[in-house]
């Protein structure tokens, strides 16, 4: 899907992801920047903290609009049954990881982490899926 | 979503589901119990915290096994748009949440809570969705 940009609806979702990719990263950096430099306080501390977290949202409802806007009733169920699949990986993950660190006391896996892992597996579920329709 | 039992599928739907959930708390609470009087070591750990996620994941393979066998196109699309909107918001609490850890060391997240959470979505979405088709 990635690489085909003859498709609109597509091209757009791929520069919105990768405006929000961008933008992601520049906030954290900010974010990091500003608390290593001095500490911010009161309810700035709590903005600059979901700064990063915004393009992430973002990136979210410009799935959304994706699905919404995508003409080709093929490549929209592609997608929405890769992200089924990611969802049932992610949630299966964060269970079995829960477990493990609130019984067996495994290592903790940082939260932030759910969104980027969440991706990995729609991308495996995407090749899975594409795969099936050959 | 739950009370709607028109279509067998929904039907087999609902049990299965109420059979993992019951084999949750039956996996749960001798799992609790054996690591609070006499708590195991190595890989007996980890397969013993792991039981209790296993009804977790089949719960999320019956409503794989649903979709496959929901002839109601109209049901089947609520249930994935509902499913969509929650991951989606599950996410956003997520990223947001984990954020906030890593910058402001807040009240910690569990990952075994990352289930219900995403449950408890798709119950507010289910009839937001059902009402918007009304």
């Amino acid at each position: 899907m990635i690489c085909s940009t003859s498709n609109l609806a597509q091209r757009r979702y791929v520069v919105r992801m990768w405006v929000a990719a961008a933008l992601c990263i520049l906030f954290s950096v900010v974010t990091a920047l500003e608390f290593k430099r001095g500490h911010p306080t009161g309810v700035l501390t709590y903005l600059m903290a979901i700064l990063p977290a915004l393009p992430i949202i973002g990136a979210l409802v410009g799935t959304g609009i994706y699905l919404l806007e995508e003409a080709d009733e093929f490549q929209r169920n592609l997608l929405i049954q890769s992200l089924l699949g990611g969802m049932g990986a992610i949630l299966s993950v964060a269970t079995v990881w829960g477990n493990l660190e609130d019984f067996a006391h495994a290592p903790h896996l940082d939260l932030i982490w759910v969104y980027p892992m969440f991706w990995v597996f729609v991308g495996l579920s995407y090749g899975v899926v594409t795969l099936r329709y050959r | 979503m739950i009370c709607a039992s028109s279509s067998p599928a929904m039907k087999r739907y609902n049990y299965r589901f109420i059979a993992t959930m019951l084999g949750y708390v039956a996996f749960l609470g001798p799992a609790a119990w054996v690591f609070s009087h006499h708590p195991p070591t190595g890989i007996v750990a980890y397969l013993l915290a792991v039981l209790p996620a296993i009804p977790i994941v089949a719960g999320l393979a019956v409503a794989g096994i649903y979709l496959g066998e929901e002839k109601d196109e109209f049901q089947r699309t609520i249930f994935i748009q509902s499913m969509l909107w929650s991951i989606g918001s599950t996410l956003v609490v997520t990223t947001v949440w984990g954020f906030l850890e890593h910058f402001l060391q807040v009240w910690r997240l569990e990952l075994y809570l990352v289930f219900p959470l995403f449950w408890f979505f798709v119950g507010v979405s289910s009839p937001l969705i059902k009402a918007r088709y009304k």
